[in-house]
C-alpha cells in the first residue's frame, strides 16, 4: 500500500494527516476541505482508480481524544487493482464538539459538514443520506439531503454518542388490571398519519404520482416507491425506505462484541448464516485468532447451502411476481428451502435464526448425521434444479417478462456500487470469495458465473449456475470434513470458552471461562471493515474499537441497501409491471435495506 | 328409499331407514349465531402483509410442506378490504406505526389480529428509540405468538385458537 500513500502524497504533498495501517488495511485521514478533489483524483488516477465507493459511515468520537469530533469513513474499493483503501473524513464543525447535544433538532447548516461526493460515485446518494439521517452531519452540494430512515418529522440523530438507546422498562408481568398497561388497544399516534414529502424534481402538476408500497405485495416487505407516472410509463422512482428501520447499529454499540451475532440473524433473514459468518470474521479480525480448518471447511458449506436457501426465496417469490398469482414454482422452491432449514435445525435447533457461528468457531460440534443429510440433500436438489430450468429458462412468457428489462450496464453498476450477481450480470467477475478469499476459499474449485446482457433475465441465468456451484463447494467441503473432522473451536482460551471437563481440572481454565462470561474479550483500539460474499452482494461489517468489550462504532453495510439505489436508472421509461420484474430481479430483503 | 338394516354390508352399523342417505331433505337445529361463527371460523382470509423474519414464516405457512389450507385461512388477500385477519409478523417501527394503523381502519368487520413473534407482541430483542414496544400500542391484538420467529406449527395453532375464539363470539353487533 506505500505506493498508494506515495502517489496520493505526490499529487497532494500535505493533504494526509494521519496515515494508519492497522490489520493489513489503509486508512488515511483527510480533512473536508481537501476530500472532495482527493476523491475525484483516487477514482480517475489510472493507477490508482478507485472506482468503487463501498461505504460511507459517520462515527461521533465524542471521548475518543480527536479534535474533530464527527467525521465520516469512506471505503473504497479498486475493481481494476483489488485493494481496498479507508478515507477518514473529519467534519467541519466549529461548534459540535462538547456543549452540542445529538437530541436536538438541528438545523442544517448549523451542522458539521463534508462535502458531498454523489458527483463522484452515484453510490453516495443514499449512503450520505443514511449518515446526515442517523449521525448528523451535512453533505454540502448533495441535491436531496433529506432523512432517509426516520420519520421526516424526527428529532435528533439516533447515532450520536449523546443520543440514548431508547426503548422502555420490560415488565415480567402482564396484568390487565394494572393501570401501567392501559394503554393496550389505543392507538399511539392520533390523527392523520403523515405524509412523507417527494423529492422536489418530481412533477406532481403535470404527471401522476402513485405509491407503491409500503403495504403492497410484490416490494418484497414494507418499501414504499413513489412513482410518477406518464400514462402507464414510469417518469422516475423514488424508493423510500426505512420502514423497518430497527436501530441494529445502535444496539451492536450498547452490546458486547459476541452479543451481537443472534442480531445479524435478523438483518437478512433470507441468509442469516452468511450474515453469521460476515459478522464473527470481522472481530476474529479484530483479534487476529487463527481458525481450523475444520471450522472454515465448515463454515463454507453452511454458507453455501444457505445460499442456495436464499436463491430458493428468490426464485419463488420472482417468479410469484412474474407470473401473477401462480402459486406453484414457490411451492417448489419453498420446498427445496424446507430441507435446508431441516438441516439448519439439526446441528443448532432452529430454522431460520440460527447463530450458529461464534467468534473462534462453531457453537457446537456438528452432528454425527450431518454428512449424510447433506448428501442426500444435493442428491435430491440436482434434479429439482433442473426441472427449475425447464420450467423457466426457455418459458416465452418467463422471457417475454425478463429480456432486455432492467437493464444495468457494468460502468453504471459500479457507479451505483452495485455488488454480487447483478454485478455479475453486467459481465463483470467480481466475487470476493474469488478475488478476496476468506475461510479457506481459495482451496475449493468453482466458477464465478457471469453475464453481458445486464438484464433481469441475465440476472435469473447467474444466480442459476451460482446454484450449480454452490452445489461444486458443498461437495468439495463434504469430502474436506471428512478427513479434518475437527476441532470444532480455536484453542485460543482468550476468545473461546474451555470445554466443561477442563473446568473441573484447571483452574486456570476456570479463570478464562469467568472472565469471558463476564467480562468478555477486549479488542485493541482500532478500525477493521470486513466484507463477505453474501447471496444478495457484499455484506460489510465495519468494527471501530476503544479498547472495551463493546464496540465502539459498528456499521453494516447491506447489500440490498446499495443494490436498491440503481431501481430508478433501471426502471425509468418501463411500465410499472416491469418494475416489478426489477424489485424482484434486486432480490431485496427490507431488514437488510433499513437495518 | 333407505337401505334396510339387515341388508347393510356392515351389521354393526345402524342404517337409519329414512333420511340422510336417501337425498331428502333432513335439517339440523342450532342458532343462527353458530352456524355464522362456524362460517366465519373456518374461512378466515389473511392479509397478504410482512413485516420482517417472521414474514418468511408465514410464507411457509402458506406453502406445501405446511399447507394452512387445511385450515381454510389459505387465500392470503393483498387488498385489506378482503381480508378477515391482519398477522402482524414482525418488528413495528415508529414509522410503520401509522401505516399499520391505517391498514388495520381499512379492513372491514370482523377483523382479528394475531401479533407473530415477540417483535410484535413486545419488541422483543429490539428495546430502542426505532421499534414500537408491542403492536398492541397500536392496534388491539387477539392471539400472541411467541417465538423469534415462531415455528409455522406455532401461527398454525394460533390459527386453531383465534378459530375457536371466532366460534364463541357473538355475531350482532360490533366489536369495539
Amino acid at each position: 500500500m506505500t505506493n498508494v500513500i506515495e502517489k496520493i502524497q505526490a499529487k497532494y504533498p500535505s493533504v494526509i494527516k494521519e496515515h494508519i495501517e492497522f490489520r493489513d488495511e489503509t486508512s488515511i485521514t483527510v480533512s473536508a476541505d481537501e476530500f472532495h478533489d482527493l476523491a475525484s483524483f483516487l477514482r480517475d488516477d489510472e493507477t490508482l482508480r478507485y472506482d468503487l465507493l463501498v461505504d460511507v459511515f459517520g462515527t461521533d468520537r465524542l471521548k475518543l481524544g480527536h479534535e474533530s469530533r464527527l467525521a465520516a469513513n469512506y471505503e473504497l474499493y479498486s475493481v481494476p487493482h483489488n485493494r481496498f483503501l479507508r478515507v477518514i473524513v473529519e467534519a467541519n464543525d466549529p461548534e459540535i464538539n462538547s456543549s452540542s447535544n445529538g437530541m436536538q433538532s438541528t438545523e442544517k447548516s448549523a451542522l458539521p459538514s463534508i462535502p458531498s461526493v454523489t458527483d463522484i460515485w452515484s453510490t453516495a446518494d443514499w449512503l450520505e443520506r443514511e449518515t446526515y439521517d442517523l449521525m448528523g452531519i451535512n453533505f454540502v452540494g448533495h441535491k436531496n439531503m433529506r432523512r432517509i430512515m426516520m420519520p421526516d418529522n424526527w428529532v435528533g440523530h439516533p447515532l450520536r454518542k449523546d443520543y440514548p438507546l431508547g426503548g422502555e422498562p420490560v415488565y415480567f408481568n402482564h396484568d390487565r388490571e394494572n393501570p401501567r398497561f392501559a394503554h393496550l388497544g389505543k392507538p399511539l399516534i392520533v390523527g392523520p398519519s403523515y405524509e412523507t414529502e417527494l423529492p422536489e424534481e418530481m412533477d406532481t402538476e403535470g404527471n401522476m404520482v402513485v405509491n407503491l408500497g409500503p403495504h403492497h405485495p410484490a416490494t418484497h416487505g414494507v418499501l414504499r416507491i413513489a412513482l410518477e407516472l406518464d400514462g402507464e410509463k414510469i417518469v422516475r422512482a423514488m424508493p423510500e425506505m426505512g420502514y423497518l428501520h430497527s436501530g441494529f447499529e445502535k444496539t451492536g454499540e450498547n452490546k458486547r462484541y459476541e452479543k451481537f451475532i443472534p442480531y445479524c440473524d435478523r438483518m437478512d433473514y433470507a441468509s442469516p448464516m452468511c450474515n453469521n459468518l460476515a459478522y464473527v470474521m470481522a472481530v476474529e479480525k479484530m483479534l487476529e485468532v487463527e481458525i481450523p480448518e475444520h471450522v472454515q471447511y465448515v463454515r463454507v458449506i453452511l454458507s453455501e447451502l444457505q445460499r442456495i436457501s436464499s436463491h430458493m426465496i428468490w426464485l419463488g417469490t420472482h417468479s410469484m411476481d412474474v407470473s401473477g398469482t401462480t402459486h406453484a414454482l414457490p411451492m417448489y422452491c419453498f420446498q427445496q428451502r424446507e430441507l435446508v432449514l431441516d438441516i439448519f435445525e439439526m446441528i443448532c435447533g432452529a430454522r431460520m435464526t440460527t447463530s450458529y457461528f461464534s467468534v473462534g468457531g462453531l457453537r457446537w460440534p456438528l452432528p454425527g448425521a450431518f454428512i449424510d443429510a447433506v448428501t442426500s440433500f444435493l442428491d435430491v436438489f440436482s434434479g429439482e434444479l433442473k426441472d427449475f430450468e425447464d420450467m423457466l429458462t426457455k418459458h416465452p412468457i418467463w422471457i417475454r417478462r425478463l429480456k432486455g428489462i432492467g437493464l444495468l450496464p457494468a460502468e453504471v453498476a459500479i457507479d451505483f456500487g452495485i455488488t454480487g450477481p447483478m454485478l455479475r450480470a453486467a459481465g463483470v467477475p467480481l466475487d470476493l470469495r474469488k478475488v478476496r478469499p476468506y475461510s479457506s476459499y481459495d482451496q475449493f474449485d468453482f466458477d464465478v458465473p457471469t453475464a453481458t446482457e445486464a438484464d433481469c433475465y441475465a440476472r435469473y441465468l447467474v444466480r442459476l449456475e451460482e446454484l450449480r456451484q454452490s452445489m461444486r463447494i458443498i461437495e468439495q467441503g463434504i469430502e474436506k470434513i471428512k478427513t479434518v473432522p475437527g476441532p470444532h473451536r480455536t484453542a485460543d482460551r482468550k476468545v473461546s470458552l474451555p470445554p466443561r471437563a477442563e473446568i473441573s481440572t484447571s483452574m486456570e481454565a476456570l479463570i478464562h471461562h469467568f472472565k469471558l462470561v463476564t467480562e468478555g474479550y477486549r479488542p485493541p483500539q482500532g478500525q477493521v471493515y470486513f466484507a463477505n460474499e453474501n447471496p444478495k452482494g457484499w455484506l460489510g461489517f465495519g468494527l471501530i474499537s476503544d479498547g472495551t468489550a463493546v464496540p465502539h462504532r459498528l456499521r453494516v453495510r447491506g447489500p440490498s441497501f446499495v443494490n436498491l439505489q440503481a431501481t430508478d436508472y433501471m426502471a425509468k421509461g418501463g411500465f410499472i409491471s416491469d418494475l416489478i420484474t426489477i424489485i424482484g430481479s434486486v432480490d431485496i430483503v427490507l431488514g437488510e435495506v433499513d437495518r | 328409499m333407505g337401505l334396510d338394516a339387515g341388508t347393510s354390508p356392515h351389521p354393526d352399523v345402524a342404517i337409519p331407514q329414512t333420511g340422510a342417505k336417501t337425498g331428502e331433505a333432513g335439517f339440523v337445529i342450532t342458532t343462527l349465531e353458530e352456524a355464522v361463527n362456524w362460517g366465519r371460523s373456518n374461512s378466515v382470509w389473511p392479509l397478504l402483509f410482512g413485516l420482517a423474519c417472521c414474514a418468511i414464516e408465514q410464507i411457509s405457512v402458506g406453502m406445501a410442506r405446511f399447507d394452512l389450507a387445511r385450515f381454510g385461512s389459505e387465500v392470503f388477500r393483498a387488498s385489506p378490504r378482503q381480508a378477515d385477519l391482519l398477522i402482524v409478523s414482525g418488528r413495528v417501527s415508529n414509522k410503520m406505526s401509522p401505516v399499520i394503523r391505517r391498514v388495520y381502519d381499512q379492513m372491514s368487520d370482523p377483523k382479528w389480529v394475531i401479533a407473530m413473534g415477540d417483535c410484535a407482541s413486545c419488541g422483543g430483542p429490539f428495546n430502542n428509540y426505532a421499534i414500537v414496544q408491542g403492536v398492541d400500542k397500536i392496534i388491539p391484538v387477539d392471539v400472541y405468538v411467541p417465538g423469534c420467529p415462531p415455528r409455522p406449527e406455532a401461527l398454525i395453532y394460533s390459527i386453531m385458537m383465534l378459530q375457536r375464539k371466532i366460534r364463541a363470539e357473538g355475531t350482532l353487533g360490533t366489536r369495539e
